[in-house]
């Protein structure tokens, strides 16, 4: 009996509800920068959960939650990989209490299915990242990504209202409850989301949720200089306009754009879209003073999206989220204009091709860098910027990105003082490191 | 308590002098009397008070305390309902009346940069003139302070739609137990590693003190109307809470307030409420001017489609101050109905406002209790009033059965013991009706990562083996005057 056949013998014992996958074809999809675990479990029940991480504790195996893979690329290497937890076969709704807009479902739904079992009582969860018919629950809340809207609606921190979690010592715990407010202890629903599975794995989640508005529709405004578009965008936040997005594209960014969009759009400058949500008579009022204030400064109007186009434009906004090499820059907003410049710069010095998308009123930008074997330019180009966000008190994280690269530049950027205190939580909620180290912030 | 011996506090005294100048040390019998409340019903005298300057001066308090092995309690105004700022087992208050500042407003990236000790409603009316604000609006937030706020994530009426102050908190300074300054989150988002900002935002001062404060602003609103539906039934005013969330609308808030308090409030305030009314729901819509009308029928059509009485609309400004002027300050106008009254902060899901409140009530009957009810109907968070007078034997204990009977009702809901207050010390026997053994553990173990010797704030949150025995309720004694001026301020919820 070979070692791998023993240990699966004795994972069917301990945890009975659990679907055993060993072939290297099965743990393709489970790779982590080059690194293949020896096996995947998918657990059927939280117990079972708990017990597999009981027995890789036990066994001193490190262990990987893992949602459908979609954001496994966000973090260093892991120092040592051995079995992946796969999440997937948890998927139930456990609640859906339309009348107190809230939700309860398992951590291996993916989003998109959540979405539309939600959608049949005219509600939404208030997240959307990309990937969305891919990605779960689980993964959104680990990695914490998040979409255009979060301008709006905040991101996974401001909708969680509870969450169940598997510690790395197989406590099985609760935090939050189902009540929008609550403040009842210790808030760990904060901790636990963008822990990247290094404290416990995420099982399941109460949500707030939002009525879907009556109606949508997102302005699209062309400009010469990313200055004025940045301009109009700090007029809107100064304004009594509410809207759910606003994306700016640099040239290259419109390129993926769906074509019923960029027929109306120039190939050479800044491209502004503006998204509203709510009554009919609401949405028209801010799209005028959107337009008259994107006039303002110079802007061209360039139409209006409703419906089908709306649906697929946003769609390709969150696609640049997701590519070989991407860096996710946050700043004050007054630093976006500025920051984008620079980029031009640094990156004909290094001769890379870029593309930025902006979630410009939260000071959110995605880049994307090309070509992504170019490592000793990209890690060269990637510090620069790196030190120019950090400047202006903000940060860069490399959230796709070749191993390769990884090995030349860490993604998450110099830990501060605090990764003291985040050293400490993690020794408390994972004293044995049986979830896999290495990956997260300094380290852990 | 335990006091200190009299040799060990006056070398304390010196050092604490030493640290921020004599003046700035309070250490009378006379003086401390003052900083042993807050407006919960806990109190504890402190052996010392301190009033920092700077981060570093609190530091250096920390490190010093910690040297002495002496517990230390943060204080911003004292009004909180949980006892956050009662330093229970004595030692150090450090009070932080100094550090006031507003730092720096920035317009443009809008974000604000606050010292602890600066009032809520301070900030907010600094900004004014420029047409922000800052959301979370607790009902004492003319004498409350953010520093306070950011210890007990505090709420308010006005947080429907955009949240509490976790989610208007982006960063902090941070004095550790130990005496470090550090800082965690920042003026942008996603700030790499654990949210510790989010950690620490409600953890009761039990983690470390807050030295500063970096929160989001938002512009104001265009248009705002309030108005007042009024039900001859409790039962038909929460139909309409539940109805108007259904119909797909978030009002900005969304207040009930029954008869007692209705009445109570009219004798005091004169703003106008019927005091034959079953029960009154405050209302209040934002947004554009052309679309405000338009949201205002729609929750008229469903308070008349729940059977209102009548539904009135604030004709103007100071009316609709006046009616929110009654609602913040209920509180105060039942302390002239019942010298002696007693606060809950349960949780429900809207939909179990109708059988929590009956229930609420028949409990309180049934120990032939009168209570009030004024609260957040919008987001289930209730605020039952039990009225009482302490001079009749036995009725505190009533009391305090009383409340924890709500609160079990609360929890078997699917709600939580607390909404906006703080567990504090009178409610950590409560925790176990919402979390397991398990669950509570790993709150400790948090507290042992941050505070493993127990000298920030002990007492709070978590039951303290071997002395809830010796805690008794000391509702129904002479207040102090922190607590009369809370009162006058209308410092609660």
């Amino acid at each position: 009996m070979t070692n791998l056949t023993l240990l699966t013998d004795q994972l069917h014992t301990v945890a009975p509800q659990t679907e055993l996958l060993t072939s290297s074809a099965d743990l393709e999809r489970f790779t982590v920068d080059g690194c293949a675990p020896q096996l995947a479990a998918l657990p059927a029940t939280i117990e079972d959960v708990a017990a597999l991480i009981q027995f890789a504790s036990e066994r001193r195996l490190a262990v990987l939650p893992v949602g459908n893979g979609s954001d496994l690329g966000l973090g260093q290497p892991p120092e040592r990989y051995d079995l992946a937890l796969c999440t997937a076969r948890l998927n139930t709704l456990l609640e859906h209490e339309a009348a107190d807009l809230t939700c309860s479902v398992q951590a291996g739904m993916p989003l998109a299915e959540l979405q539309q079992r939600l959608e049949t009582k005219g509600q939404f969860l208030a997240l959307d990242p990309p990937n969305s018919e891919r990605t779960t629950i689980g993964g959104v809340l680990a990695a914490n990504v998040s979409g255009p809207q979060r301008l709006r609606y905040g991101a996974a921190r401001d909708l969680v209202i509870g969450l169940r979690v598997v510690l790395g010592d197989g406590t099985i715990a609760r935090s939050g409850g189902k009540v929008v407010k609550n403040v009842a202890g210790y808030d760990l629903n904060k901790l636990y989301i963008g822990s990247l599975g290094t404290l416990g794995v995420i099982v399941e989640a109460n949500f707030k949720l939002i009525p879907r508005p009556e109606h949508e529709e997102t302005l699209l405004v062309a400009f010469e200089s990313v200055t004025a578009a940045m301009q109009t965008v700090s007029d809107l936040l100064s304004s009594v306009v509410t809207p759910t997005a606003i994306e700016l594209l640099d040239p290259a960014a419109q390129v993926v754009l769906p074509e019923h969009t960029t027929q109306t759009v120039p190939g050479t400058g800044f491209l502004l879209a503006i998204s509203f949500a709510g009554g009919a008579k609401a949405v028209a009022r801010q799209l005028a003073d959107t337009r008259a204030t994107a006039m303002r400064h110079s802007g061209s109007p360039r139409g209006l999206l409703e419906g089908a186009a709306h649906e697929s434009f946003w769609a390709a906004v969150r696609v640049q989220q997701i590519g070989p090499v991407v860096c996710k820059v946050s700043l004050l907003i007054n630093d976006v204009a500025s920051f984008l410049s620079h980029t031009q710069v640094i990156c004909q010095e290094q001769q890379l091709e870029s593309s930025a998308s902006a979630h410009a009123g939260s000071g959110v930008i995605y880049l994307q860098l090309r070509p992504s074997d170019a490592t000793e330019r990209l890690a060269i180009a990637i510090t620069q910027l790196r030190a120019q966000a950090e400047q202006s008190r903000g940060n860069l994280v490399i959230t796709h990105a070749p191993t390769t690269l990884k090995a030349q530049v860490n993604v998450w950027g110099d830990p501060h003082p605090d990764l003291r205190l985040m050293a400490a939580l993690k020794q408390k909620f994972d004293p044995d490191n049986t979830l896999v180290k290495g990956r997260f912030v300094g380290g852990l | 308590m335990m006091a200190m011996d009299a040799g060990a506090k006056a070398a304390l005294v010196a050092e604490l002098g030493a640290i921020v100048g004599a003046s700035h040390v309070l250490s009378s019998d006379y003086d401390l009397m003052m900083y042993e409340y807050d407006a919960s019903i806990d109190r504890s005298r402190p052996d010392v008070v301190v009033f920092p300057a700077s981060t570093a001066e609190v530091s250096a308090i920390v490190k010093l305390a910690n040297r002495h092995n002496v517990p230390f309690v943060a204080r911003g105004a004292g009004t909180g309902l949980s006892g956050g700022a009662v330093p229970l087992q004595g030692g150090i208050v450090i009070a932080f009346q100094r550090m006031n500042r507003i730092l720096e407003i920035d317009y443009t990236n809008l974000r604000a940069f606050v010292q602890p000790g600066v009032v809520n409603l301070h900030l907010s009316n600094a900004m004014t003139p420029n047409g922000f604000y800052y959301v979370p609006d607790p009902s004492s937030q003319k004498s409350c302070t953010i520093g306070g706020n950011v210890g007990e994530n505090s709420g308010g009426p006005h947080t429907l739609i955009y949240g509490v102050t976790t989610n208007h908190v982006l960063g902090l300074e941070v004095v550790l137990p130990d005496g470090e300054i550090i800082e965690v989150g920042g003026p942008t988002l996603d700030t790499p590693g654990y949210d510790l900002t989010g950690l620490l935002v409600g953890s009761e001062g039990t983690l470390g003190i807050v030295t500063s404060i970096t929160v989001r602003i938002v512009h104001q609103c265009e248009a705002v109307k309030t108005l007042v539906g009024i039900f001859n039934t409790v039962d038909d005013a929460t139909n309409t809470v539940s109805g108007i969330v259904e119909a797909g609308i978030i009002p900005a808030a969304l207040e009930m307030m029954d008869q007692i308090i209705l009445q109570a409030v009219e004798d005091y305030i004169h703003a106008g409420y019927p005091l034959d009314a079953a029960a009154v729901l405050l209302i209040e819509v934002e947004g554009l001017r052309d679309t405000v009308d338009e949201q205002v029928s729609q929750v008229v059509a469903v308070c008349e489609a729940n059977q209102a009485r009548a539904v009135r609309i604030a004709k103007d400004e100071p009316e609709r101050q006046l009616l929110w002027r009654g609602r913040k300050e209920a509180f105060g106008a039942v302390g002239r109905v019942s010298h002696e009254f007693y606060v809950q902060d349960g949780v429900v899901p809207r939909t179990k406002l109708p059988f929590v409140l009956d229930r609420v009530n028949a409990i309180c009957a049934s120990y032939s209790l009168r209570v009030g009810n004024v609260f957040h109907a919008g987001d289930g968070n209730l605020h039952p009033l039990i009225l009482f007078d302490s001079q009749i034997p036995g009725q505190v204990e009533k009391v305090r059965q009383a409340g924890f009977e709500i609160l079990k009702v609360c929890a078997d809901a699917g709600g939580s013991i607390t909404g906006e207050h703080g567990v504090g010390m009178e409610k950590s026997n409560a925790m176990p009706l919402i979390f397991s053994d398990a669950d509570l553990s790993v709150m400790t173990r948090v507290r042992e990562a941050f505070n493993p010797h127990n000298l920030c704030n002990p007492g709070k949150i978590f039951p303290t083996p071997g002395r809830c025995a010796d805690m008794k309720l000391v509702i129904g004694q002479e207040h102090s005057p922190a607590y009369a001026q809370a009162e006058a301020d209308g410092a609660w919820h």
